[in-house]
């Protein structure tokens, strides 16, 4: 049956709009969770608050094991589903820098418009930073070109590299969340209390 | 009380949500599995069975030949002493029993020629079309009648009948022009080309002639 879009179950014409009510219904749940908050989301690097880690280790699993169950059922084909091309060079020097300016600005690119929306002036510099990025990149590009493009590993996913099975892969994904939140509350007891 | 009993059990509520994600991704593991439907949902299959371009017909064949159009691969799909016996121009012979090796699997899943799959009639060509279509194979076409119905139609072309309407006069001919481009040779064909070749001879001899009389002249 799944997934709707692909199959013609939902017409591609109304994309934008699907688009436009997750984007929606997402920043809510980042601001409602309080990511909007730079301290919050930099709290994982300091040791002092790890909500940021288990929203997106729960957010990833959860949707992992219903897809997986989806597909056992019927209901959703995985193999139609679009998984990222990788890019290794971009993707390894690209997170490198999007590391540094998480941890410098308080903000990752979706929870700094999240924060612009409640009004935070440092979000607002924080994108101002990003467009000049952006911009930057964009002038330079034949520059970034084959950095850019370069080693293309195709569209693969964890369990066509490792060779495992994609079952046993999630239960072990699975049980490594649990125990990274464990450890992260462990630390997060030990710190002192920092009111932000 | 009741509040008490809740909250008793809310203090272990991460526990549990921890505890529900662990069963959730064991049953996945344990679950039983089953051999996956592999290639194109039947459905795909018919609705590609009962399409208007799984045939080719030999005239739109011969057409394509003729006008050397780049975009058509043929296959013969019959054994290797047939194929070198007689098949089509340019054909790459792949016997049925060797349609799903590696090398012949470079020649089947692609996507820029039009793959027209033929055999002695269309039976083996359309096994080999079906095996292929599941493996979801795109672009590829049976020859209608196979290599029989080449040779009925545009081989050996019947001649229509003084009774039949124009239609059938114009395809006589094109068939007819079209096996002439195939090699066939007609008698009325060898009548007409004798007399242009005497001709060649005479204009060669005077066209001789002329070159040395305005030599003469120049001088």
């Amino acid at each position: 049956m799944g997934p709707l879009i692909p199959n013609g179950i939902i017409p591609s014409d109304w994309d934008s709009i699907i688009a436009i009510l997750i984007g929606i219904a997402f920043g809510f749940v980042l601001e409602a969770s309080g990511f909007s908050s730079s301290r919050k989301l930099a709290g994982v690097f300091y040791g002092y608050d790890f909500a940021v880690l288990k929203v997106f280790f729960t957010a990833a699993l959860v949707a992992t094991i219903g897809i997986y169950y989806m597909d056992y059922l019927g209901y959703l084909d995985v193999g139609q589903l679009y998984v990222h091309p990788t890019f290794l060079w971009g993707a390894i020097i690209g997170g490198i820098i999007m590391g540094i300016g998480f941890v410098a600005g308080g903000f990752c690119p979706g929870t700094s418009l999240c924060a612009v929306a409640i009004g935070k002036i440092d979000a607002i510099i924080y994108v101002v930073g990003i467009m000049i990025g952006v911009f930057i990149f964009s002038e330079l590009f034949f520059l970034f070109e084959p950095l850019y493009e370069g080693a293309f590993f195709g569209n693969i996913t964890l369990m066509d590299s490792l060779g495992v099975n994609p079952y046993w892969f999630i239960f072990i994904f699975t049980i490594i969340a649990i125990v990274s939140f464990v450890i992260s509350d462990i630390i997060r007891k030990r710190n002192k209390k920092i009111f932000y | 009380m009741v509040k008490r009993k809740v909250a008793k059990v809310l203090a272990f509520r991460y526990k549990i949500l921890a505890g529900i994600l662990i069963i959730l991704a064991g049953g996945l593991v344990l679950l039983p599995k089953y051999e996956k439907h592999e290639g194109i949902k039947p459905e795909q299959l018919l609705s590609n069975v009962i399409s208007p371009e799984r045939y080719i017909s030999t005239d739109i064949l011969a057409d394509k030949l003729i006008n050397q159009d780049p975009s058509y691969l043929l296959i013969d799909v019959r054994d290797k002493e047939s194929y070198h016996t007689y098949t089509l121009p340019n054909a790459i012979n792949i016997p049925l029993a060797k349609l799903l090796d590696e090398d012949s699997e470079r020649y089947l899943n692609q996507d820029e020629y039009d793959v027209v799959l033929f055999s002695n009639d269309n039976f083996y060509a359309d096994q080999a079309w079906i095996l292929c279509n599941r493996l979801d194979y795109q672009n590829l076409h049976v020859l209608k009648g196979g290599i029989n119905q080449w040779f009925n139609t545009v081989i050996n072309p019947p001649k229509p009948l003084e009774n039949m309407p124009t239609e059938q006069f114009e395809l006589y001919s094109f068939r007819k022009a079209a096996s002439m481009y195939f090699g066939v040779a007609y008698p009325e064909q060898f009548k007409a080309v004798k007399k242009p070749k005497k001709k060649i001879v005479k204009k060669i001899i005077t066209v001789k002639k002329k070159k040395k009389a305005p030599a003469e002249g120049g001088c």
